[in-house]
Formats: C-alpha cells, sequence, structure tokens
C-alpha cells in the first residue's frame, strides 16, 4: 500500500543519525553522535517544572511571561525591539517553530535557500511546504561564505534564506560580513531570512553570537527561530519560539494553534525560570562547553585528525577523515563503533548533492564523504571514557590502527 | 490582544530612527483557513466580563496524582532528553497494550505506534504524510476547527457531510453517493465533538464496507473514548478488514485532565505508521520526554480509575443538562465527550453567535458557537456548544446565572 503514502512522505528516508544510534546502542558503545547532553538538566529548572505539576499547570495555556523575558532578552543582547504582545509564537521546540514558520510563508514552488552543509530537518520541512530547497554550499575547510555562489543562487522565486548560526554541523559561527552579504541579497532580493539560533548561547574564544535580525532592514523580514533546549540541557521538553514582525508571527501562532495547539504547559512555567536565569549561568556554559571542544579537538588529533577549523559555536566537531585514511565517513564510523566502541555521525548526511555552480563538481563532492561529525556535549566521564577508547586505538608504533 | 492584523509599518532602524517600509513577510497563501481560533477569541471576552466559562474543553481541576508524581519522578530521574522521534519505548509498549485491552487488536508497537505532541499533531502528521495535493477527504460537519486547516495545509480537496440535529445520525444515502473511487481518505470522530454523537455500529460497519470497496482510508480521532456513556465506544479498526487501512488517534489529556502536556498518538498499520512518522519528525521531532514516562504509568490504571471517570463525568452531565432543560434550551442527546450541544433560538437572539456574545455579557456564562465548527457557518447558526468538564460548583453556579438571566422571548 505505498501508493498511499503522500508523495512528499515517500522521498523521505529514515534518519542516519538514528540508524547509527541503534547500532551503537546494540553495541553498547559510547555517543558522540547525537546531539543532547548525557549530563543533568540544571536542578532549579527542574525544580521549577516539579512545582508546576503540583500547582495544577497542566491544562492548555499560553504562558505570556515567556513572551515577556524573551523581548527583553532580545532587547539586551541584539538591540531589537520586540513586541511581547504581538511578535513572539511559542512552540513545541525550535523544530515546530520552524514547520509553522516555513507553512506561514512558503507556497507551492517557492525557493529557499539552504547553506550546505545543514541539519537534515530543515529541507524535509520545506518540501512539506511544497516550497523547492536550493543549496548553496560553504566551502571547505573553514566553511566560508562565497558571495558569488549566494547571490547567484537567488531567483524571482527565491521566497527565504535559511540561516543556521551557530552552525550545525560545522560549528561555524556566521561573521558579521557574511550577515552582510546575506542582508544585502535579503533586501534587494525583498526575501525572508529565517534563522535557526538554538545553540546561541553557545559561542567560544571571543565569538559572539549575533542575530541578522539587528542587522539593517532586517529586522521586518527576518523570523527567528530558537529553544530552551541546547542552552538549558532539557531538549525533552520541546519548549521553543518563533520571533518575527506581528502579521508573520500571529500567522505563525494560529499555524501553531492547529498543528499541537500549545506547548507543554508546566514546561512552558519552568522556562520562565530558566530564561531568567543569571548571567553566570550563561558565562558557565560557555566555559565548560569551551572545554569539551578543546578535550575533542584534542583527542581527535591523538588519533591522527588535524583539525583544519575549530568550532566557533555549537556542541559539534566537523573533522575531516586523515588525509592516508582511505575509508569513507560511513566506514570510518562503523569502524570506530566496531573497534573503539565509539559513535559518530559520518558527515554525508549534512551535504545534499553536487552543485551546478561547482565547474569541478565531483572532485569537489568527494569532501562530502570525508567528514565525520563529534558531539561534544557530553559529561566530562563520557569524554573521558571515549578520550580511553580512542587511546587503545593506537598501535605500538604510535600510529592510529584503525584504517591501517 | 485583537485579531486583526497589525500592519507594522514603521520600524526602528540600527540608529534609531523610525522608517516608514513596506511589509516583506508575505503570509502564504494557504493561511485564508487560518484566524485566531473562537474559542481564543471567548476566552478573552470570558475574562474580560467574569464569565464562566463553559466554553473552552479543558477541565478547570487537575489530573490524577499518581500520573502528576510519575512526571515528577521522570524529571528527577533526568528524563530530559530527546526521546525517540516516535515514542520512549516503554510508552510505545503500554500503548500497545492498552489498544489490546480496548479492541483485541495485536500490534506491533515498534512499527505501529507513533507518539505525538497530543492529538492534534496526529492529526496533522497523517493529513501531511498521507494526503496528496488535490486528494479527496471526506469529513463530517461539525468537526473540530483543526481538521479543516490541516487538511487545506496538505492541499486537499474536502467533501462535507453535515451532521443534523436531533440525533447527528449519519445520512446514508448522501454517504453512499460521497464515498467514490477517487476519495482518498475519510474522517471520523468518535465519541464527537462538539454533539456528544457516538457512531453507531450500523453507521461504521457502513462506512467500513464503502472504504473497502472504495479503497478509502479511515482517519479516526478517538480522544474521547473513555467518555462513553450512553453506548460501549467502537474503534472503526476492530472491524472486519479496517485495520489496514485505518490510522487511529488519541490523547492523554481528556481522559487524565492533563490536556496541556500535550501527548497524543497514532496506531497505524507500517505502511501507514511510516507516512506519520516522516511528517511527526518535521512538525516537531519529538514528544516530551517526562510526560510520556508519565503516560505509560497513567495507561496502566485500573479499570476502577476509568469507571470513576466516567460516573464523574455524568453526573457533571447531569447537572448540566438538567440545567440547560430548566432554562429552556432544547437540549440534544449527548451520548460521550464532555461536551452536550443545544439549540439557543428560544431565547430569539439572531445567529449563534450573537447569542454566545449576549451569554456572555449579560448572563455571564460562556458556550461556543457552532457556526465554527462546519464550513457552511449557516448549518450551525441555532446550534451552542456548552462543556461540563467543570467541578459540579462551577457547573451549578453557571446554571444559576442562566435561570436568572437568561429569558425566553
Amino acid at each position: 500500500m505505498e501508493e498511499k503514502l503522500s508523495s512528499v512522505a515517500k522521498t523521505f528516508t529514515p534518519s542516519p543519525i538514528q540508524e547509527l544510534s541503534d547500532l551503537a546502542q546494540r553495541c553498547n558503545a559510547i555517543n558522540l553522535a547525537e546531539g543532547f547532553p548525557d549530563f543533568p538538566a540544571p536542578p532549579c529548572i527542574k525544580q521549577a517544572a516539579v512545582s508546576a505539576i503540583n500547582n495544577d499547570f497542566n491544562q492548555y495555556r499560553h504562558v505570556q511571561g515567556i513572551c515577556d523575558q524573551l523581548a527583553l532578552k532580545m532587547n539586551k543582547m541584539h538591540g531589537l525591539n520586540i513586541d511581547p504582545l504581538t511578535d513572539i509564537a511559542i512552540c513545541c521546540g525550535q523544530t515546530e517553530a520552524f514547520a509553522a514558520t516555513v507553512f506561514s510563508i512558503i507556497d507551492k514552488g517557492d525557493e529557499v535557500l539552504l547553506f550546505d552543509p545543514c541539519y537534515e530537518t530543515y529541507e524535509g520541512c520545506i518540501a512539506m511546504a511544497g516550497g523547492i530547497p536550493v543549496y548553496v554550499p560553504l566551502d571547505p575547510p573553514r566553511w566560508t561564505l562565497d558571495p558569488e555562489k549566494l547571490m547567484s543562487s537567488f531567483t524571482s522565486r527565491t521566497k527565504a534564506v535559511v540561516l543556521n548560526s551557530p552552525h550545525n554541523p560545522t560549528g561555524k559561527v556566521f561573521s558579521r560580513e557574511e550577515l552582510e552579504v546575506i542582508a544585502e541579497c535579503c533586501r534587494r532580493w525583498d526575501c525572508v531570512a529565517i534563522t535557526d539560533e538554538v545553540y546561541e548561547y553557545i559561542t567560544f574564544d571571543d565569538q559572539k553570537h549575533e542575530t541578522i535580525a539587528s542587522l539593517p532592514g532586517m529586522q521586518e523580514r527576518t523570523i527567528i527561530t530558537s529553544s530552551l533546549s541546547k542552552t538549558f540541557s532539557i531538549t525533552g521538553w520541546r519548549i521553543g519560539w518563533a520571533i518575527a514582525p506581528a502579521s508573520a508571527a500571529s500567522a505563525i501562532r494560529n499555524i501553531h494553534v492547529k498543528i499541537t495547539d500549545s506547548a507543554p504547559a508546566p514546561f512552558q512555567e519552568a522556562a520562565l525560570t530558566a530564561l531568567s536565569s543569571p548571567t553566570k549561568y550563561f558565562e558557565t556554559l560557555r566555559i565548560e562547553y569551551q572545554l569539551k571542544r578543546d578535550f575533542c579537538m584534542k583527542l581527535l588529533s591523538s588519533v591522527g585528525f588535524r583539525i583544519q577549523f575549530k568550532p566557533q559555536g555549537s556542541f559539534f566537531l566537523f573533522a575531516e577523515l586523515p588525509k592516508d585514511c582511505l575509508l569513507s565517513d560511513v566506514e570510518y564510523v562503523k569502524e570506530l563503533i566496531k573497534q573503539a566502541g565509539v559513535v559518530v555521525v559520518p558527515g554525508r548526511g549534512f551535504f545534499h548533492g553536487k552543485s551546478d555552480l561547482d565547474q569541478h563538481s565531483d572532485e569537489n563532492c568527494r569532501h562530502q564523504k570525508r567528514y565525520i561529525r563529534v558531539a561534544f556535549c557530553k559529561s566530562d566521564a563520557t569524554l573521558s571514557a571515549a578520550a580511553q577508547k580512542f587511546g587503545e586505538l593506537m598501535n605500538t608504533r604510535g600510529s592510529p590502527k584503525l584504517y591501517c | 490582544m485583537s485579531t486583526a492584523s497589525t500592519q507594522r509599518d514603521t520600524v526602528s532602524t540600527h540608529d534609531g530612527t523610525l522608517q516608514i517600509t513596506q511589509q516583506p513577510v508575505q503570509v502564504a497563501k494557504r493561511l485564508e483557513k487560518f484566524k485566531t481560533t473562537i474559542f481564543t477569541q471567548m476566552s478573552m471576552l470570558a475574562i474580560k466580563h467574569g464569565a464562566i466559562n463553559l466554553g473552552q474543553g479543558f477541565p478547570n481541576f487537575d489530573g490524577p496524582d499518581f500520573v502528576k508524581e510519575a512526571a515528577i519522578q521522570a524529571i528527577k530521574d533526568g528524563k530530559n532528553q530527546y526521546a525517540r522521534g516516535y515514542g520512549v519505548p516503554d510508552f510505545n509498549n503500554a500503548l500497545a497494550a492498552r489498544f489490546k485491552k480496548d479492541t483485541g487488536l495485536v500490534i506491533d508497537p515498534e512499527k505501529e505506534v507513533t507518539v505525538t505532541s497530543g492529538c492534534t499533531e496526529a492529526i496533522a502528521a497523517t493529513m501531511l504524510g498521507l494526503i496528496n495535493p488535490g486528494d479527496e477527504v471526506i469529513l463530517f460537519a461539525p468537526f473540530y476547527d483543526s481538521y479543516e486547516a490541516t487538511l487545506s495545509m496538505a492541499g486537499a480537496k474536502i467533501k462535507c457531510i453535515t451532521l443534523r440535529p436531533p440525533d447527528f445520525a449519519v445520512p446514508i444515502d448522501e454517504l453512499k453517493s460521497a464515498i467514490l473511487k477517487n476519495t482518498r481518505a475519510i474522517l471520523i470522530n468518535t465519541p464527537h465533538n462538539p454533539t456528544g454523537k457516538m457512531f453507531t455500529s450500523e453507521e461504521l460497519n457502513t462506512i467500513a464496507s464503502l472504504c473497502i470497496e472504495n479503497d478509502v482510508l479511515v482517519f479516526m480521532d478517538e480522544v474521547y473514548d473513555k467518555l462513553a456513556f450512553e453506548m460501549d465506544h467502537i474503534s472503526m479498526a476492530s472491524l472486519p478488514g479496517m485495520y489496514e487501512r485505518t490510522v487511529t488517534m488519541n490523547s492523554l489529556g481528556k481522559t487524565f485532565s492533563l490536556t496541556g502536556w500535550k501527548i497524543g498518538w497514532a496506531i497505524a498499520p507500517p505502511h501507514l505508521t511510516w507516512g506519520v512518522r516522516q511528517a511527526h519528525s518535521f512538525l516537531t521531532f519529538a514528544t516530551s520526554t517526562p510526560m510520556q514516562w508519565a503516560a505509560t504509568v497513567a495507561l496502566r490504571a485500573p479499570d476502577s480509575y476509568f469507571e470513576e471517570l466516567k460516573r464523574d463525568y455524568m453526573a457533571k452531565k447531569a447537572i448540566l443538562v438538567q440545567g440547560l432543560k430548566d432554562v429552556g434550551f432544547k437540549v440534544f442527546p449527548s451520548s460521550g465527550t464532555y461536551f452536550v450541544v443545544v439549540d439557543h433560538t428560544p431565547f430569539g437572539l439572531e445567529n449563534d453567535i450573537a447569542f454566545c456574545e449576549y451569554l456572555i455579557k449579560e448572563v455571564g456564562v460562556v458556550a461556543i458557537p457552532t457556526s465554527v465548527f462546519y464550513l457552511n457557518p449557516e448549518d450551525g447558526k441555532n446550534l451552542v456548544r456548552f462543556t461540563f468538564c467543570k467541578d459540579e460548583e462551577t457547573l451549578r453556579s453557571a446554571v444559576e446565572r442562566m435561570k436568572e438571566k437568561l429569558k425566553k422571548k
């Protein structure tokens, strides 16, 4: 009865990340693949949720206080003036905020630009809404944005650009110059920027997260999506939001109501506590993740990786396989599970086919099968255990034995 | 908060100056069907006038302690990260076990159960995963307002069959001429919101044979299945030949008075589940983890829980129905759900919306105008919906207010 599936559903394939997680689980592997923490959520936020449940905040609700706090934060962090009564939609995670956003502005045939490599979910959402994803490759090894490639991707049918920064899988934080290039294109082509800023509080060294909405002429054409999940290590609570000009926010809210009706009520209450966390919380978050980043980089270097791009944000490291490793990303990942009991994600799932812009397509596309993504949102114990496993991969001559 | 679009045509620029600008974010064409819901509008009016809210369908009492405690324990035990996309394994198992208990059907929790953020999302995922643009889908009016919206998101062509008072029986001849070879699916809500009708065995069997004959899918919204008072609830999936073409949807919220937790599910054979799961993965990706653990405990509640639930609701229903009759409404029989639909015309107001506004402002009670539940609002103009998912004192107070202030013309 496969013909009963909608044509859109038929084009979808199961998540490669999920499949490898299953293999890893069967082998009891250390999971550096999936992007969620294995350390506990902050106690006071958990307590806030517990109190909410006990105090009967368990029926459908919309907690306006979340909007008030988000408006304050956006003003403090980015200088934006957001009206908490009209400009914000609370959703079940950034996932739903993004889905509702896409459904609110994408009509059949609209083109949506995405930067490649890219988180796998955006495309599916765009396709469901009848939109056409168009990929603009970022250039390895540092994932820089080539303005020419971006500008030549715009057509009269381009409706929106999706911008995920800090970026999954590369850990790139789009620079001010790059944001200006994208902004200029949006203004010139009268397009919307849809952002995914879930890693907004996880940046390293001197890097600061800037939202494209704060650039001239951009607030009225930007829809920001984000969530509590990564900032507060509660990926399972499903509290996210979209911030947009009033008419778009209203549309997003109305769609959200028809998709899920309301975000989980007790966690909306707990969000109030989370969002009023002191500055120290966010500083500690950055510092701790930076230490984990550094640890991971050392870890990979010790088994022959040469990290050409140090993550500037997010909790992912996107590393090219060592030159003398002849395995593909998938083969490497499988071997790593079997030989070292550690699982990471093969990079190919984040790339989306040949770019029409590349004259040497085949050559350049080979890199798409040469990356692995390592998640370092894991406890020190997990990372140390992974380090030990990696250590065992070295043979007596001090060379990695994984692929010899 | 008004529903009028606030066309913001001035914006603060980076240097603080105001700039008149065109509104660049144009919303998609599909949004014609999407407005702020009637529930929100009425609730806000209710707050403004201090009215007793018998409109919006959620309880003013809370869920059982044993379920709340399970959620709290899950949070404390650290179950706060992404659940498996289609459901926490233990919860899927509990759902399969419950489904077997309720319908006698044995299903594979790994391949045939998908957990969603409420039944609302199960409906959205089913539509988006299984309906192609242009497909014909049959709906029974009056219908829950998300059906039309999500069908339009999926680009479906809606064919509507209207259920009419007094008993809202399915018009069989109309049904037979509606279900044809090019019908893709039919959506059925039983027990039915807003009328409280429960589809009879005869009606379901007739629909079933037409669906088999014409190879039509059936989407069943059964969220009120535990609030079946006047007859037994029948799951379409349990009828011969129907499981393979049915998506059965349900949720925790109504049965356990925890409507804000957003735990729902869709049960369907693997070839249909796959489509539902695909759409679900792009709509919300995963469902609230601690609540799934708590729901696992909830589903294993003893029979006494469900019996007491029914008894409580039947007592509440008796208070409301008698009260509404005493006030002078024409009350239609409701076999299930916690809703009852009445004819308001004895009170001389022009239509259902006018009546509901009058009821809020002059009497201090909220009901929902049912015209929003019809494709053609005219079909609902004589009817309004009351809910009895409120504590008994609230119900009595509402009845008193209506007896005092609502006079027949």
